[in-house]
């Protein structure tokens, strides 16, 4: 299946003005300007295939956004190649824009005075939807998203959760074969998280759309992709399924117990590592590989209303893998040398102009 | 490219252009009590102008202008003026420093033409209002009567088409300097203040005095008002005044056409794209 997305050793580097503090400081800076180079992304390359969906992780100033920018042509990269949608981001023109959308959680494009019908007439105009198809896609937008009511509504009334189905349904009229989404579900509630991600995962498998997402929601992670990138410090750090880096990262299992006759903790600590102890309820960590055995004692052994055997949470792994954990442990990506492991267990992200 | 692809394109071009202009006139809509104000002081100053030659001329003529023809004057420094003003550079600034221009920077359609698209759809209503009440002050007032010329109309009309481009680019370009600095709209400012004297916006370029005019002779200043007014009152009659006036506006259209051609490219590649 050919690639969607392409990036080949891509790096940004930006000038950041350096002042010293104070009148002296701004003074000194009019007379030497002196500029430090930060480089937001290092040498990131990855591939995402047609119709695959991809998430995108990493802590703020990461380089996740700088990432996207460059694979949507607005920011020029340092060096290095992209391919996206079929062209190169920065010489493809209009037919590149016409195959992709980048929709900006925190950044919004429909008109604030007018209602989002207004941003939609003005987008099929744009991106020269023919009329005919712009009554059918948008009736297919309305229904999967439920705007029925707000679309004649000024945006400026509608709530953050409103808008951004508004902002998807806008973003997406010229039916783009490459999505590029940065936190579409920021600071959504539940249930407009839930009609985003839905809806994300229809339009996906109803046209073959390739995703690629950051997001700081790891329900958005689990319910949408099945691949994770995570990039720290400008560099990428993990290539993979998200279920092996689980396995990789964090090495255990936990095992949530419910005992109909409560035990005393130091009993459990026979079994793995207690990590909470609440009685009746308890849960234990064990290795990956003991973790059906250590079940089937504890089932034999003790009386237990209920068990059940998880994996770490996912926020827990990520944490883990942006810098608190081994880094060696999660190096998936071949030409990562020991200084980007190091950079795992930094938590001093660079901020850069994102 | 077919001509039936270069027809599809047009036909593409012209459909944005008319959705991009009706959703500024309906956004002005909203802001109509705001656009009734910014019209009002608009015509403050040329009426302002207008009241001190009034008293300065009093006494007769000021360099052959008398008081009639300082009121026909002023009476074209409004319309032409509302017709040709740029405010372009504030909404850049915005749109880079906020992060707004991200968007549209990936749609298939450059920045500019929203830009243009907004001026015509704010410029056209109130160009009009204003060359209504200049119609009904005609009505009353003789002295504000120019006389009935369509052909020097429709050639002051592409006069103020040019006066409206070139100060439509040389804000924009100069508005695309917030690319690189968080100074560019103080820069505009600076060319505002002198353009009040070198545009002809305070009194008639004649009657500043003989250096100003020849420094303002080498900038753009005299060719987005006081040409196109003295097309309206008549004071541009011979074909050397105005081979000259169209002359030095197709120059500086094609000067800031540039300027505007080669800060957006340098620009483009200096972006940072800032905000989410």
């Amino acid at each position: 299946m050919p690639n969607a997305i392409v990036a080949t050793e891509l790096s940004k580097t930006y000038d950041v003005k350096v002042r010293d503090p104070g009148i002296k400081g701004a003074l000194g800076a009019l007379v030497h300007p002196r500029y430090r180079q930060v480089r937001a992304v290092d040498n990131v390359s990855f591939e995402i295939e047609r119709g695959e969906a991809v998430a995108f992780l990493g802590p703020n100033g990461a380089g996740k956004t700088t990432t996207l920018k460059m694979l949507t042509g607005l920011l020029f990269p340092s060096s290095g190649r992209a391919h996206a949608a079929g062209f190169d981001p920065w010489t493809g023109g209009n037919a590149f824009r016409q195959r992709i959308a980048f929709v900006l959680g925190n950044k919004q494009q429909l008109l604030w005075d007018l209602p989002p019908e207004e941003t939609f007439r003005l987008n099929r105009a744009i991106y020269g939807v023919p009329n005919a198809e712009y009554v059918k896609r948008r009736a297919e937008l309305v229904e999967l998203l439920g705007l029925g009511n707000l679309i004649d509504k000024p945006a400026r009334q509608l709530s953050l959760g409103e808008r951004m189905k508004c902002e998807l349904a806008a973003a997406l009229l010229h039916r783009p074969e490459v999505l590029f989404l940065d936190e579409p579900t920021l600071g959504l509630d539940l249930e407009a998280q839930q009609t985003i991600r839905s809806f994300l995962g229809e339009y996906r498998t109803r046209h073959g759309a390739t995703i690629l997402l950051t997001s700081h929601y790891m329900a958005d992670v689990t319910a949408l992709t099945s691949r994770v990138l995570i990039i720290n410090r400008g560099r990428l750090l993990y290539n993979g399924e998200l279920s092996e880096l689980v396995a990789r990262i964090a090495p255990i299992k936990r095992i949530e117990l419910v005992l109909s006759v409560p035990v005393p903790r130091s009993v459990l600590e026979a079994y793995g590592t207690v990590a909470h102890y609440a009685p009746p309820r308890a849960t234990l960590e064990v290795p990956r590989e003991f973790a059906t055995a250590a079940s089937t004692r504890l089932l034999s052994e003790l009386d237990v209303a209920d068990l059940s055997i998880q994996d770490p949470p996912i926020e827990e792994v990520i944490r883990i893998a942006f810098g608190e954990g081994d880094a060696a442990s999660i190096q998936e990506v071949p030409e990562e040398s020991s200084e980007e492991a190091s950079a795992l267990v930094r938590t001093d992200a660079r901020r850069a102009p994102q | 490219m077919s001509v039936e692809v270069a027809r599809g394109r047009f036909a593409i071009f012209r459909d944005q252009y008319a959705e991009l202009m009706r959703s500024a006139f309906l956004v002005d809509l909203q802001y109509r009590a705001s656009i009734a104000i910014w019209l009002i002081w608009g015509i403050t100053e040329p009426i302002i102008s207008l009241g001190i030659w009034w008293s300065i001329a009093a006494t007769g003529a000021v360099e052959g202008y008398t008081r009639e023809a300082f009121a026909r004057y002023f009476f074209g420094v409004a319309l032409v003026n509302q017709a040709t003003l740029s405010w372009d550079a504030w909404n850049i600034d915005r749109w880079i420093r906020e992060g707004e221009m991200n968007y549209r920077l990936t749609r298939p359609i450059a920045p500019i033409h929203e830009a243009v698209a907004d001026n015509i759809a704010y410029k056209g209503p109130t160009a009009a209002i204003i060359l209504t009440a200049w119609i009904i002050a005609a009505a009353f007032w003789p002295a504000v009567r120019v006389p009935f010329e369509p052909g020097r109309w429709t050639l002051a009309l592409i006069a103020i088409v040019l006066a409206a481009a070139i100060r439509f680019l040389n804000g924009y370009a100069t508005g695309l300097l917030a690319f690189w600095t968080t100074r560019a709209t103080a820069l505009v400012e600076l060319q505002f203040g002198i353009s009040l004297f070198l545009s002809g916006r305070i009194a008639p370029l004649s009657l500043l005095p003989p250096q100003v005019v020849e420094v303002a002779q080498y900038l753009w200043f005299p060719y987005v008002v006081s040409f196109p007014v003295e097309i309206l009152t008549g004071d541009v009659a011979t074909f050397e005044q105005y081979a000259r006036g169209f002359a030095g506006q197709l120059v500086w259209l094609a000067i800031w056409m540039s300027l505007y051609l080669i800060v957006w490219k340098r620009g483009r590649r200096h972006y940072g794209a800032v905000g989410g």
